[in-house]
């Protein structure tokens, strides 16, 4: 099984569309420090306005955590969408190019030929988050330096002292990796449905912003579907900047994303060991 | 020993309505270089993809090697290389690199050595590092049997490999399924429209048409040098005509075309005939038998 | 008509005499002050602001005479915009405000002197600055400092062994908040449609800051560079 892990990570590293995301993921992070060197001070005050009338915050607001926050905003759209453009290919863009047929005429079981897709998709996303997490704490640290965390929510902030912020993001890391291979697993999914490249990353991307919309959209029928949409779950990575944390919530909505991957693994591994190969 | 390296049982495959492969059953011995004929949607490369597991039966058994393919698919496939349809690769990985990634996935440790001879058995020495998307068709084609082979299998199935090689390259691949069946003792299933090349390969064949088997057996036998078609080109057609009409001959006589007498005969009675007709003073102008399997094929699938 | 007069020179030169007494009370909280060039002290800081959630927080404070003063904290710190600066502007500032003796009372145990200033110019930031004080130890117990922009903010002081200087071991601090709102897009909270309830007994329209002052360092010397540092 390593053997195929192995070969399913050679042919992804040397595919140029691998190498997309992570620079998409160097130029958005170059801009966001970019801006908020350039802007940063007038981008709080924006935020600070309703309140410095009755006290201020002393100290080093604009700091290297609160950017990395910033950018992590983009794991909601971005990043899984260049998650998307590898892991949803995996397995359409073999039937696509018909090297599937020599892929599935091996001694190996198509199970293990998809889990190692899957696992190969998987240190892709990690790899990917990796990178994020590096240019965005690493390379935000070094620019604006370190300092107490400010998160903006629409109603209130909530303030993390600085010797706190690094374990939570560790923590959330962790938790948008689990969402990412939701979204990993999902387009894996699509991609064992279809015989080209394109179509299952188009349709990954298209669900993740229409329940991303409905999550966001204050309508009392929507309320009432919101805990039942992935997306809704793929956010709890924030909760970690949240105090106390609310560990419950974390715990179910981690439990629900894993279940949706173990679902999805399933009806991929149903679906692949059952096709007809006729590509 | 094992007694025949595929087997199969009343293998059936439908999709919706329509019957792809229809209760086929055929063998295919140790050492055979076996054909597998067909005119187009017979239902040879349906087969093929089910004895490969691209494909699942509706019904029937597969044998290979002695096991039941749905029970021992590893072991099977180990031993089992392919090539189906055109070859296609990763584009972006070196010729090299898609047949050690091949290689891999069949369990099988390849070295420099080996690499490098299994590119020079197929032509394409030199020419390992370059990315297969710079390869022509005729090159991936080779390619094509160079992963099928990499792993040293007993089993070769190969579909249309010489579609789109040029002369020499159809000679070359001619002389190397040659030389895997009788110097390195490997079966091949081989799948062709090339009828000429499989009357000069081929051990054993089965011809199938509308998914059902047809014929089977030993190319030599079937090919019977007793029943050759052969057509006289005589310079007076009425003498000669009622000559054979007067003679034994007559029997023999299936049609008369274009100045032509066509007869069934065997490769005897066709020094016999040109005899009888010289004595009878008729002129043979020339004799022409007619290619036999194609003959041998068209004529079994009109019938059926 | 004779009586009716001396009453009132009696009771003008009465009221004279109590503002009197009320700007001595005043003089002696700013002898005190006085007695203090430079300070710096341990600040443990706890905000409570219904829209604001923080862990407690520390952090240094440095004075020097006349009026700069600066907090250094390692992370953020909550501190009240107008805050004992403010009071202690007023307090010295004897040409703008009119000193209003306004009687006494019992706060704490302890029996202060209510002393309001009222601005004499219409455009002061300040509109009433009302003060408990204990004549006794000449510190301020209470404040309350309503102002133009910044709404009202009441502090109290509670001193220990620093009370001879002046300066309190404890400050608590009540201001006027606004509700707080941002943009959605902005937010952190993009997807979370949770209805927050308010905690029950808190009025989210004021927040409260208690500062505790420890470890006082008094008059020597705070270099100016601490002051210019950002």
């Amino acid at each position: 099984m390593l053997a195929i892990i192995q070969t399913e990570l050679v042919k992804i590293a040397s595919r140029p569309r691998s190498y997309i995301g992570f620079a998409a993921i160097t130029i958005i992070v170059s801009i966001i420090h970019l801006a908020m060197a350039e802007d940063g001070i007038s981008y709080l005050g924006f935020i600070t306005q309703s309140f410095e009338q009755s006290f201020f915050m002393e100290g080093k607001i604009l700091n290297g955590n609160l950017v990395c926050f910033i950018i992590l905003q983009t794991l909601i759209i971005q990043v899984p969408l260049l998650v998307a453009l590898v892991t949803g290919d995996l397995v359409s863009g073999e039937a696509a190019s018909g090297t599937i047929r020599f892929l599935t005429t091996r001694p190996v079981s198509r199970t293990q030929v998809l889990l190692s897709k899957f696992a190969a998709g998987g240190i892709y996303t990690l790899l990917l988050l990796l990178w994020l997490g590096i240019l965005a704490l690493a390379g935000g640290l070094l620019i604006f330096g370190n300092g107490d965390l400010v998160v903006l929510k629409s109603d209130e902030l909530v303030i993390l002292q600085q010797d706190e912020v690094l374990w939570r993001f560790m923590a959330a890391l962790g938790a948008a990796f689990v969402a990412l291979l939701l979204i990993a697993s999902f387009s894996m999914l699509l991609s064992c449905y279809s015989d080209n490249s394109i179509g299952p990353i188009i349709s990954t991307m298209a669900v993740i912003i229409l329940f991303t919309i409905i999550g966001t959209m204050d309508i009392p029928l929507f309320d009432k579907i919101k805990p039942f949409l992935f997306t809704t779950h793929m956010v709890v990575w924030k909760s970690f900047f949240d105090n106390p944390v609310p560990t419950t919530q974390i715990w179910q909505s981690m439990i629900i994303m894993v279940l949706h991957i173990a679902g999805f693994t399933c009806l991929a591994l149903f679906h692949f060991n059952r096709k007809d190969i006729l590509s | 020993m094992i007694e025949k390296i595929i087997e199969t049982r009343n293998l059936c495959k439908s999709y919706g309505s329509f019957v792809a492969v229809d209760n086929l059953n055929f063998e295919v011995y140790p050492g055979d270089v076996y054909g597998f004929l067909g005119p187009n949607g017979a239902g040879k490369s349906t087969t093929i993809r089910m004895l490969l597991t691209l494909i699942r039966p509706n019904s029937g058994e597969i044998m290979m090697f002695g096991k039941p393919l749905s029970k021992n698919r590893s072991f099977i496939l180990s031993r089992t290389g392919s090539i189906v349809e055109k070859p296609d690769f990763y584009k972006y990985l070196t010729a090299e690199n898609n047949v050690r990634l091949f290689a891999k996935l069949s369990g099988y440790q390849v070295t420099e050595k080996r690499i490098a001879e299994i590119f020079e058995l197929v032509g394409l020495k030199g020419r390992e590092k370059d990315k297969a998307k710079a390869y022509s068709h005729g090159m991936k084609q080779r390619l094509g049997l160079a992963q099928a082979l990499i792993h040293d299998p007993d089993l070769i199935i190969l579909d249309e490999p010489t579609t789109g090689l040029d002369p020499q390259g159809i000679i070359d691949i001619r002389n190397l399924i040659t030389h895997l069946s009788s110097d390195l003792k490997k079966t091949i299933l081989l799948s062709s429209h090339i009828l000429s090349e499989i009357e000069i390969i081929a051990s054993r064949m089965v011809i199938i048409h509308n998914g059902k088997s047809i014929v089977e057996g030993k190319v030599t036998e079937l090919l019977d040098t007793s029943d050759l078609v052969v057509s006289f080109q005589v310079s007076d057609m009425e003498p000669a005509l009622r000559e054979i009409a007067a003679s034994d001959w007559q029997k023999f006589l299936s049609e008369k075309k274009d100045g032509k007498l066509v007869f069934h005969l065997s490769q005897k009675q066709v020094a016999l005939l040109n005899s009888f007709l010289c004595e009878k003073g008729i002129a043979v102008t020339a004799i022409e038998s007619k290619k036999k399997l194609e003959d041998y094929f068209l004529q079994l699938i009109s019938k059926n | 008509m004779k009586k009716a007069v001396l009453a009132f020179v009696f009771f003008i030169s009465s009221m004279h005499t109590t503002a009197q007494q009320a700007q001595e009370v005043l003089d002696g909280v700013i002898k005190n002050y006085e007695k203090v060039k430079d300070y710096q002290a341990d600040v443990h800081i706890v905000a409570d602001i219904s829209f604001i959630r923080i862990l407690p927080m520390n952090a240094r404070i440095y004075f020097k005479q006349p009026d700069k003063m600066r907090i250094v904290s390692k992370g953020i710190a909550i501190l009240p915009r107008q805050g004992f600066d403010l009071m202690y502007r007023s307090i010295t500032d004897k040409n703008s405000f009119t000193v209003v003796p306004q009687g006494n009372e019992l706060l704490e145990g302890v029996q202060v002197q209510v002393i309001s200033l009222l601005p004499l110019s219409d455009t002061m930031e300040v509109i009433i600055a009302k003060f408990w004080i204990d004549p006794q130890r000449h510190v301020i117990m209470k404040s309350q400092i309503t102002t133009r922009t910044n709404g009202t903010i009441a502090a109290a002081y509670s001193y220990g062994s620093f009370a001879t200087y002046g300066l309190p071991d404890q400050m608590t601090f009540w201001v006027d908040v606004k509700k707080f709102k941002i943009p959605k897009a902005v937010a952190a909270d993009l997807n979370n449609n949770e209805k927050k309830e308010q905690p029950k007994g808190k009025d989210p329209n004021k927040g409260k800051i208690a500062i505790t002052l420890s470890n006082y360092i008094i008059n020597k010397g705070v270099p100016d560079k601490i002051f210019q540092e950002k």
